[in-house]
């Protein structure tokens, strides 16, 4: 008995020291986190990565999502911030992460965390309702050139945020000038879509997941949606490029640690999620979700991150809604 | 018709069998727990769950996700009627003459009239989503900014003629409500106001921390005055039930508040709060005795109750028959939903019609259920008032506190959740009521985007607000609604008058 002491007693306090460089990494329940609220894309995400996770046991300890809400993320980014070396939190961001620091909202941006992985992507799309005189993309961009207040666009996130960027970009890139004029009209109520129904907005650009109800019904149509290439189960759909715009949106979700991350606990999370996008688990809830697979590991993440932050910088500048850096 | 009744049926025996009722029962009871617990609304209450929902099945998942919005709904007056500390929006209303009647030692018709109302206004909204459920959903969709607007004058000028004899006030607290609910990132145009640096601020106010501060904090500073303490312990209960008189009084109240309940639970974005302050202040208006409202009325609690209920039915259309979820609840559901491989839309009635008519079905069995758990556990809860208050009112803080960390997870909003109790006592003592400030403080961000919207729609023209007999037909009830007191007063000068002669 003593004998199993001597051996037991140096090998517990070992793992309480080394609980993070130590091979039982994880030994203590994650802290997951939703910058938003129930419901949403971010909670959505981490709530489906928390369970193939648990489900395919890559990950034994228990993963509780909590929601910390405010600041379009900025909030739990100062939390992180504030925790800057913990090993136990991860949390979920999209675009927004980028967009946040730069329309000035907060000073932190994503170079206060650890880019673990991109996973999926969601596509903006552009929707009219089924009787629209818009025929196609071109309609609207000879619309916008004659006249670029002359179209209401519709969007569930405030000005110059995914939405309205997504649209301004290929707007831009078709030749429409003047895009500070554009007629967009946020939604954060979520009635959008209801108002495209009732024929009182021309277009409504959100993510195409969003709009499967109604395009099934064949109450609205898809214009294009900003994929690189075309994404299985949207057929019929044209890409923004294959409707002539040569123009990418990414709605993509990934997730980070903190700035300060432990060495270990950054390349178990890195090699887990690689893990999982490989299982079957992860393809069915990204079949059921509609997301469309774009994993990236952390140091590709993060350079793809400071390119995005490019370009969404000169967007934002030239809308005026840039924040002095 | 009959088609429909032969679905009806149908639905009944998919979720009548042994296991769904268990679920419904299930969720029924959780949420009631959850919706009597301040800050935790069935959004939160649904999303913890999810998870043990997906070894359900679909149908199972949908009901038990369904009654535990159900129950939240019937849950969430409960502490407005005992303590004065509504759980969420919706059961604001339920104080205003709730807590009177529980301080008047009824609290044992308040807490069964307000089971059976929510019990009936349940069901009504179950008749109409069977029968109109598209109907409606396509009538839904002629609201644009426009009309939205013009909803949101009409709820706002309705709540504030609430103090008769006082619109002056009413509209003071409305004035007040609308600058509060301007705090936060303006969607429009993306700039931050009144935020004063703090993140948390950005996403503007939560209206829980206005509501909790205005009611739970000043009941419990009131207290704090040796001289107006005047709650007495109730130490004998009767049984939970209502007079035949009440009843009678309270009958058509019911069946009259909760269509428009339901109709306002269409309209994305509108919610709870709004369909029981408009019952509210509707029955006010067509009372002979205005003067008892507020006093520990039963219609006054009845018919909010009923409203509410009706509008968390409707509140379903928009998400099962075009896909748009118009509330966090609803969003939540609809996630789930897509996570079981459904996908919410106007082909959900032709591709499952099993899941649709279970669903129905259950929020005719979800209701029955949820009232015979309310019954009996009301009159367990209302031993609360047998508490003495030393320990009852910290407990009533302790509560108010824990509700508004569990909203954002975070202690940053006590700030203002002291501020909005001491706002809340300096109102109480000028005699301004807090009611329009509160609904002013929900729809006033909604009503603010919707005038700027339409007018950015129409190019800055002032037509687009009375281009639609909706519009009109509001503004024509609201210009009603201001006009109704000053004739009132008129044909009272001109009735006592001659008389006293």
């Amino acid at each position: 008995m003593l004998k199993v002491a001597k051996y037991l007693l140096p090998a517990l306090v070992a793992g309480f020291a080394f609980s993070a460089s130590a091979a039982d990494y994880p030994s203590r329940p994650m802290e997951f986190i939703a910058p938003a609220g129930a419901g949403g894309g971010w909670d959505t995400t981490i709530r489906a990565v928390a369970k193939v996770l648990s489900d395919t046991g890559l990950v034994k300890v228990p993963m509780p999502v909590t929601n910390k809400p405010g600041g379009g993320g900025g909030v739990n980014l100062a939390y992180m911030t504030q925790k800057a070396k913990s090993d136990t939190i991860v949390s979920v961001y999209s675009p927004p992460l980028l967009l946040i620091n730069l329309s000035g909202t907060t000073p932190l941006s994503y170079k206060n965390t650890t880019p673990l992985a991109r996973l999926i992507s969601d596509y903006e799309a552009f929707a009219v309702k089924a009787d629209s005189p818009y025929k196609d993309l071109n309609d609207v961009i000879e619309a916008l050139k004659k006249d670029p207040g002359s179209v209401s666009i519709g969007g569930t996130s405030a000005a110059g945020s995914m939405d309205h960027l997504a649209f301004v970009q290929v707007a831009k890139a078709a030749g429409v000038n003047d895009i500070k004029k554009l007629n967009y009209i946020s939604y954060q109520d979520g009635s959008s879509l209801a108002q495209l129904l009732g024929g009182h907005l021309d277009i409504l650009s959100t993510g195409i997941t969003e709009l499967l109800g109604q395009l099934k019904s064949g109450d609205i149509r898809v214009l294009c949606y900003t994929a690189p290439k075309p994404v299985a189960g949207r057929e019929g759909i044209p890409t923004c490029r294959e409707a002539g715009v040569p123009v990418d949106f990414l709605n993509w979700r990934g997730l980070f640690g903190t700035e300060k991350m432990p060495e270990a606990a950054v390349k178990y999370w890195r090699d887990t999620l690689g893990k999982m996008v490989q299982t079957k688990e992860w393809a069915d809830a990204r079949a059921q979700y509609g997301w469309d697979d774009s994993y990236l590991d952390g140091p590709e993440f993060e350079k793809f991150l400071e390119q995005s932050n490019e370009e969404y910088k000169g967007m934002l500048s030239e809308l005026g809604m840039l924040a002095a850096q | 018709m009959i088609e429909i009744l032969q679905n009806l049926a149908y639905g009944f025996t998919i979720c009548l069998t042994p296991e769904n009722l268990l679920y419904v029962t299930l969720g029924g009871a959780v949420g009631t727990v959850i919706g009597m617990l301040p800050g935790l609304g069935p959004a939160t209450g649904v999303a913890v769950l999810l998870p043990m929902t997906y070894f359900m099945g679909p149908t199972g998942a949908l009901i038990t996700m369904c009654g535990i919005y159900y129950g939240a709904m019937f849950g969430g007056s409960r502490a407005s009627i005992l303590l004065n500390t509504p759980g969420d929006g919706a059961a604001v209303a339920a104080c205003f003459d709730g807590y009177p009647m529980a301080r008047n030692g009824k609290a044992e018709s308040a807490l069964a009239i307000s089971a059976i109302a929510s019990f009936i206004g349940g069901l009504i909204g179950a008749v109409i989503f069977v029968f109109a459920a598209v109907y409606v959903a396509r009538f839904a969709l002629r609201f644009g900014p426009g009309e939205y607007f013009a909803l949101m004058i009409f709820a706002l000028v309705a709540t504030a003629s609430l103090s008769r004899g006082n619109l002056l006030r009413g509209l003071v607290s409305t004035a007040m409500g609308l600058m509060v609910s301007t705090i936060g990132l303006d969607g429009l145009t993306g700039v931050d106001r009144y935020t004063f640096g703090f993140l948390e601020l950005m996403g503007g106010l939560d209206f829980l921390i206005v509501i909790i501060g205005f009611y739970a904090l000043v009941e419990v500073y009131k207290c704090a005055n040796p001289k107006t303490v005047t709650r007495q312990v109730q130490t004998k209960f009767g049984p939970i039930w209502i007079t035949k008189e009440e009843w009678r009084r309270c009958l058509m109240p019911i069946l009259r508040q909760a269509p428009i309940g339901f109709l306002i639970g269409v309209l994305p974005g509108a919610g709870g709060t709004m369909a029981s302050m408009m019952a509210y202040s509707n029955e006010k208006q067509l009372s002979k005795t205005p003067e008892a409202f507020g006093k520990g009325e039963i219609v006054g609690l009845a018919a909010p109750e009923s409203a509410n209920n009706a509008c968390s039915i409707g509140a379903l259309i928009p998400m099962l028959t075009l896909g748009i979820p118009g509330s966090g609840v609803t969003a939540v559901m609809m996630g789930a939903l897509l996570m079981l491989g459904l996908q919410p839309g106007p082909t959900l009635f032709q591709d499952h019609p099993d899941i649709v008519w279970g669903l129905t079905a259950s929020m005719f069995v979800g209701n029955i259920i949820c009232a015979i758990i309310n019954l009996p556990l009301a009159s367990l809860l209302v031993r609360v008032l047998s508490v003495p208050g030393r320990i009852l009112y910290p407990s009533v803080l302790g509560l108010a506190y824990l509700g508004i960390y569990a909203i954002s997870d975070s202690a940053f909003d006590f700030y203002p959740l002291i501020l909005f109790g001491l706002l809340g006592l300096v109102l109480d003592f000028l005699d301004i009521p807090t009611s329009p400030f509160i609904l002013a403080a929900i729809v006033g961000n909604m009503m603010e985007t919707n005038f700027r919207r339409a007018l950015k729609m129409s190019g800055g023209d002032m037509g687009v607000f009375v281009n639609s007999s909706i519009s009109i037909v509001l503004y024509l009830l609201t210009i009603i609604i201001l006009l109704l007191p000053l004739y009132r007063s008129w044909r009272a000068r001109h009735t006592t008058v001659p008389s006293a002669v």
